[in-house]
């Protein structure tokens, strides 16, 4: 089942075929058949349905580029990672980019965009933001809270 | 596109993480979200709204206690 539509999907499709360069990791942090009921903080996730299947959709939209692995936390060996959770990396190294929650609206734009820049390199910043980041000598968390606009 | 993203990608001691606001209620209440973008660095300091490039950075970098972190004269304008 897709969550996206046949003309997205197929958008998406050719979008990769130019854009994509190196392979790309997604994983998706998620707890299987909790379904879309709303549960007591920390039982329910009624977006992890919806989540794996935009994951499998990216995934299947370049499967010679994307590889997606599915973790289910219900066995509690994620290191209390919150759910859905989805992760945007280089394969064999530890992802610096994730979504929390389900990515919709604007949101599911910078996925896409995200898988685009890691397969490539492609951060576009500039000399001065280049030079202010290479200045940091200790990990730097950001969180931007927002919601699917 | 997100700057966030932009700044993890380009350096590995920057990790980014966008969170559904309405999907974790105490998660927000936690860091004090009343308007998004919401951005937290470190989880102390916070700024709101998409900036452009330069002050992006900037803020984030300034927040980071990083020392060189002066504002960026010739950033893109992109929105953050």
């Amino acid at each position: 089942m897709s969550i996206l539509t046949d003309r997205l999907r197929e958008q998406l499709r050719e979008r990769f075929a130019e854009r994509l360069r190196d392979p790309v990791q997604l994983t998706l942090f998620t707890r299987p058949g909790s379904g879309r009921l709303i549960l007591p903080s920390g039982l329910g996730c009624p977006t992890c349905e919806d989540a794996k299947q935009m994951a499998e959709d990216l995934a299947a939209a370049a499967p010679e580029r994307i590889r997606l692995d599915v973790v289910d936390v219900s066995g509690g060996g994620a290191g209390g990672v919150e759910v859905p959770t989805l992760t945007v990396g280089v394969p064999d190294q530890e992802p610096r980019i994730r979504w929390q929650g389900l990515p919709a609206g604007f949101e599911f734009a910078t996925v896409v965009d995200a898988i685009e820049r890691v397969s490539t390199g492609a951060h576009d910043l500039s000399p001065a933001s280049l030079q202010g980041l290479a200045a940091a000598r200790e990990p730097v968390e950001i969180m931007v809270f927002a919601t699917p606009g | 596109m997100s700057l966030a993203n932009r700044m993890a990608l380009a350096s590995p001691l920057v990790s980014a993480i966008t969170i559904e606001a309405e999907e974790f209620p105490e998660l927000s209440r936690a860091f004090g979200v009343q308007g998004v973008p919401r951005t937290v660095v470190n989880r102390r300091g916070a700024f709101v709204g998409a900036l452009p490039e330069a002050q992006f950075v900037g803020a984030v970098l300034q927040l980071a206690g990083v020392a060189a972190a002066e504002p960026p004269g010739d950033g893109d304008g992109s929105p953050g």
